[in-house]
């Protein structure tokens, strides 16, 4: 039962964590150029500001998909700590992303719909090896719900490493970090996908993305069962590794964004399952 | 609730070049990078104008750049405050009377805030972001409202008589 409140609690309070991770994360990718870096608060600063100014509304539908984009983003996190089917956490997560490209494919910007396309490819590259890790953690525990993984006694990155690295490989392509952020990709198509949204309504979009950092994080913690000393380990050192990654390479494009993940995190992970299902 | 001091900790920032030489650009990129660090201040180089509250004008406005600039200056929702950068941004500079240019951001959109020098410093850059956002501040919601004209034409002698129709503007 306290377990029950516990991810309440987390669910509630999600958008605060993702924020000052988001935050964390800034200074700290600052700290890596060796700059100064924005206050820890920053990410809220820019929640406040974006309230304040003014709203250019494409159409509305437009901005509605990008609201119901947060909110089955949230949803998507509800299921997954509260221990819910994995499968359907995937998919629902695929269903938020599918809202905001949506979206952008409605508005009439060529940006907007350039972004929409490398997204999509993103979600090519990485929805088949999260679903492999699903199955994954279905031959292991008997179950596919996440509850039956965080609750195992013996932590599941003993039993699926490699599954773990090709998350880890995987991480940087949802997150939209460095080699392939192709997807966002700043000086190429300035953020794709989120381009058309202004004031509030990005907020909407602003905040779906410090709710990624806490589903990605909370997939990371689905390998260490049990064990929060264990889980908390592996955060650290998925944070510091994605924050180095992003520091250190430049943006692949997406062709070899896509060959790499279907090529070497795909095969990770199905090597993975064969071993497991061998075994 | 007040959120309007919230815009000096996070001034979001929009660089367009209008045809400048290119010089006052790198002092703008050298405000991002380790040693003057801008982003500390919360400043960010958004590239998309309908997210960013400052808008960072360099060079002369030649005849090929003026209606991306108002373009995208009307593309940027308010608050926002424009900081022309460099002696051509500000008056044309050395190009000041070419066939190709008109000299000035402020012929085209209104400018809050002047930077000047030909090869403006990062300094100087900074300093001006930060008068830029005083001012920033201090824009009201009343800028950004619409006016509408209530007032219907009069037919007087046979003539319509619209005179008085935008009076009502301040
Ligand atoms: S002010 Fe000088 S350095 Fe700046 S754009 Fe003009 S000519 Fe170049």
């Amino acid at each position: 039962m306290t377990n029950m409140y516990i991810s309440i609690i987390l669910i509630i309070a999600a958008p605060l964590i993702g924020g000052l991770l988001y935050g964390f994360e800034r200074i700290v990718k600052a700290r890596m150029q060796r700059r100064i870096g924005p206050p820890l608060l920053q990410p809220f600063y820019d929640f406040f500001k974006l309230a304040d100014k003014r709203k250019m509304v494409v159409h509305s539908a437009h901005a509605f998909l990008g609201i119901m984009h947060f909110i089955s983003l949230w949803f998507a996190l509800a299921v997954l700590l509260l221990g819910g089917d994995l499968i359907l956490v995937i998919f629902l997560h695929l269903l938020s992303s599918a809202l905001l490209i949506l979206s952008a494919y409605s508005t009439r910007s060529v940006f907007s719909h350039l972004g929409a396309n490398r997204s999509a490819i993103s979600i090519l590259a990485y929805e088949p090896v999260l679903i492999i890790i699903a199955v994954s953690i279905f031959m292991l525990t008997g179950s596919f719900e996440a509850g039956a993984a965080f609750s195992s006694n013996q932590p599941l990155l003993y039993k699926m490493p490699l599954a773990f690295v090709a998350l880890l490989l995987v991480l940087p392509i949802k997150l939209k970090k460095s080699p392939f952020d192709v997807a966002e990709a700043h000086q190429e198509v300035t953020g794709g996908v989120e381009l058309e949204f202004s004031g509030i309504f990005y907020e909407a979009v602003y905040t779906a993305k410090w709710l990624d950092y806490v589903f990605c994080y909370t997939l990371i913690f689905l390998f260490a069962g049990s064990n929060l000393l264990l889980g908390f380990a592996l955060s650290i050192f998925t944070f510091i590794y994605l924050n180095a990654l992003d520091n250190s390479t430049a943006r692949v494009n997406y062709k070899q964004m896509l060959r790499f993940s279907l090529g070497v995190s795909f095969s990770l992970a199905f090597i993975n399952l064969l071993i497991n299902s061998l075994s | 609730m007040n959120l309007s001091g919230y815009r000096k900790k996070s001034p979001w920032i929009l660089h367009y070049n209008a045809g400048s030489c290119n010089g006052c650009d790198i002092e703008i990129l050298a405000c991002l990078g380790p040693k003057y660090d801008i982003e500390r201040f919360g400043m960010i180089n958004t590239g998309n104008p309908k997210q960013s509250d400052i808008l960072l004008v360099t060079g002369p406005v030649t005849k090929r750049s003026r209606e991306r600039l108002v373009e995208i200056y009307a593309q940027m929702p308010e608050p926002k405050v424009v900081i022309a950068c460099g002696a051509c941004a500000s008056t044309g500079g050395v190009f000041r009377g070419m066939y190709n240019c008109e000299g000035g951001v402020d012929q085209y959109i209104p400018v809050d805030v002047y930077v000047c020098g030909c090869g403006t410093r990062p300094e100087q850059i900074i300093d001006g972001v930060v008068q830029g956002l005083a001012i920033l501040e201090q824009k009201t919601k009343e800028l950004e409202a619409s006016v509408k004209l209530n007032n219907e034409a009069i037919e007087e002698n046979h003539q319509v008589n619209r005179r008085h129709i935008a009076a009502s503007i301040k």
